[in-house]
């Protein structure tokens, strides 16, 4: 049994299907789910984050079904840490006094033990000196470390975290590359982004999302070896490709489609490889589920 | 017991530390190893083997946590002594609309009850009776917050849960909205059982509206409830008796809705495969 499984999931709003037909599982390690707008992404971390239920298949968080008990939901909650894609935060709240109602709903109901593990998990984001500060008077950045400080309350061994990084600037970024890692050896971490430098930073796995459908799932490493000789650095502009743009040095790298002209082929990043992958001229891999 | 060095003189040696971690130094001799550590990176260093950091992790968090552990606010001091539980508390206070909601259901309470009894000179009560047995309904329905409630996925997703929540400030709303209410209701004009009888539709119409809640949300729900007690209010008014809302018939009709309601809910909590209860 692993910490997440999904067994054919779909989700449908109104008419249109965001998630059709899904496997997947996630263990212990950091997994980036990369997508365009629409793709899935965040149904599917709300479908694991027990926010909401899935039309058909079945889904276990820690081996609990969400969706059969007032219990095993529960239960399921108790491993759980989720950092929603929009979380606003009560006017009036000071840093210390979010993450504290958070964890009271999380049951830390003895309040020293409480108090110690609050600090805990803001140390963990850097937010240690200003517990005290009012939410409101943080920036943008930092909200989102106290959004991502209540999802560590705990040690949950499923963090759900949806789009972690907006916001943060490279320090950061950093910050929380070191965070996740050590989380990620005693839990299943699932990050949506739709950088492709997060997911080359913080994951080892990588499933890519298209339309509600599972396009890739496997290493950072497979997904860029897809994009292997398809990818060009030319003098002139090409149109031919599914895209192309003017580089820093000059030249034109072109992804995908034929050779231009006189072009070299060059080494593929995984921003080239998810941009073929969206596409769907590469063939699918093995790793594909 | 020291080691004579170069520059300021001499470090602490081994020995002079270990005494100085486990207490046994006499205290004057401590206070120097202190002030000395204070300006010395090297004895510092030297100083680590002979720490316990896990100890002094605690230590310094239990240090940290009493500086910066901030004076409980108002509210949950009053919850506290009102017999609630800490952690309970915390939660009732750190909710703004609650609050918001509280304060308005008093106000509202007391404005029409002074409207009622002041200006009717002893011959009016529909403002009361339409206004008093919804100030709970309404404070019901403010409890579960906004749909844009800021909280309200981590509250959907935690275990405490969003069902629990809306019920625990659904007790507080009540608690403290229908006592203040009833005193208003004792000023009235009129027969004197008045005061007393509009606490059935109060309670009534919460079932009522926690049922309807969980087909089409606490906003239209609550919209329907009180247009229903308005229609009931408005209709004792121009056909039947001023206190005919409140009278047995009114009552037990009102009964058998809130029993009904009791038991829509029970089937749907056990039928239903919404995540998370009712809400």
């Amino acid at each position: 049994m692993s910490l997440v499984d999904l067994l054919g999931v779909s989700k449908s709003y109104g008419g249109t299907r965001a998630l059709d037909d899904v496997t997947l599982t996630f263990d212990r390690g950091v997994t980036g789910l990369l997508g365009p707008n629409g793709a899935g992404k965040t149904t599917l971390l709300r479908i694991v984050a027990t926010s909401i239920a899935a039309d058909r298949g079945s889904t276990r968080i820690l081996g609990h079904d969400p969706t059969a008990s007032h219990g095993e939901v529960v239960e399921a909650r108790r491993g759980l840490g989720y950092l929603p894609q929009e979380l606003g935060f009560p006017h009036d709240m000071t840093v210390f006094g979010f993450v504290e109602y958070v964890a009271v709903l999380k049951e830390w109901n003895q309040a020293a033990a409480r108090s110690r593990e609050v600090h805990r998990v803001l140390d963990l984001v850097g937010l240690g000196d200003l517990a005290a500060k009012r939410v409101r008077k943080l920036s943008g950045g930092q909200r989102r470390r106290v959004g991502l400080a209540q999802a560590l309350v705990g040690n949950p061994q499923v963090l759900v975290l949806d789009e972690p990084t907006t916001g943060l600037d490279p320090a950061q970024r950093a910050t929380l590359r070191r965070t996740l890692s050590t989380i990620a050896s005693e839990s299943a971490v699932l990050l949506s982004t739709h950088q492709t430098e997060d997911v080359a930073a913080l994951c080892e796995r990588v499933v890519v999302l298209a339309e509600g459908h599972v396009r890739f799932d496997g290493s950072v490493v497979d997904l860029v070896r897809t994009a292997e000789g398809r990818v060009w650095l030319s003098d002139e502009p090409a149109e031919t490709g599914v895209a192309a743009w003017r580089t820093g040095t000059g030249r034109h790298r072109v992804v995908g489609g034929p050779r231009p002209p006189g072009a070299e082929s060059v080494e593929p990043s995984l921003e080239d490889a998810y941009l073929l992958m969206l596409d769907g001229r590469v063939p699918a891999p093995d790793a594909v589920t | 017991m020291s080691t004579p060095v170069t520059g300021h003189g001499w470090h602490a040696d081994d020995e002079l530390l270990a005494g100085y971690t486990s207490g046994s130094l006499r205290a004057i001799e401590a206070a120097s190893v202190e002030q000395h550590l204070v300006h010395c990176a090297d004895c510092r260093a030297a100083l680590r083997p002979h720490t316990d950091v896990v100890t002094l992790d605690q230590a310094w968090l239990s240090v940290r946590d009493r500086v910066e552990r901030r004076p409980q606010p108002a509210a949950v001091r009053l919850a506290r002594r009102l017999g609630l539980q800490e952690p309970t508390s915390v939660l009732l206070a750190a909710t703004v609309t609650l609050r918001t909601a509280w304060l308005a259901s008093a106000f509202i309470a007391l404005g029409f009850a002074f409207v009622a009894s002041r200006f009717s000179e002893g011959t009016t009560l529909w403002p009361f009776l339409l206004v008093a047995p919804l100030v709970p309904v309404l404070g019901v329905a403010s409890a579960y917050g906004s749909s844009e409630d800021a909280l309200d996925s981590l509250v959907a997703t935690s275990p405490y849960g969003r069902t629990r929540l809306v019920l625990v400030r659904t007790i507080a709303v009540l608690v403290v909205a229908l006592p203040f209410a009833a005193l208003m209701g004792l000023s009235l004009p009129g027969p004197p059982w008045v005061a007393v009888a509009w606490l059935g539709p109060a309670l009534m119409l919460v079932p009522i509206l926690l049922a309807l809640a969980s087909f089409v949300g606490p906003a239209p729900a609550s919209a329907v409830v009180a247009l229903g007690w308005a229609g009931v209010v408005t209709m004792s008014v121009r056909h039947l008796t001023p206190t005919w809302p409140v009278e047995s018939e009114v009552q037990l009709t009102m009964l058998a809705l809130a029993t009904l309601s009791a038991a829509v809910l029970l089937v749907r909590a056990r039928t239903t495969r919404m995540i998370g209860g009712l809400w």
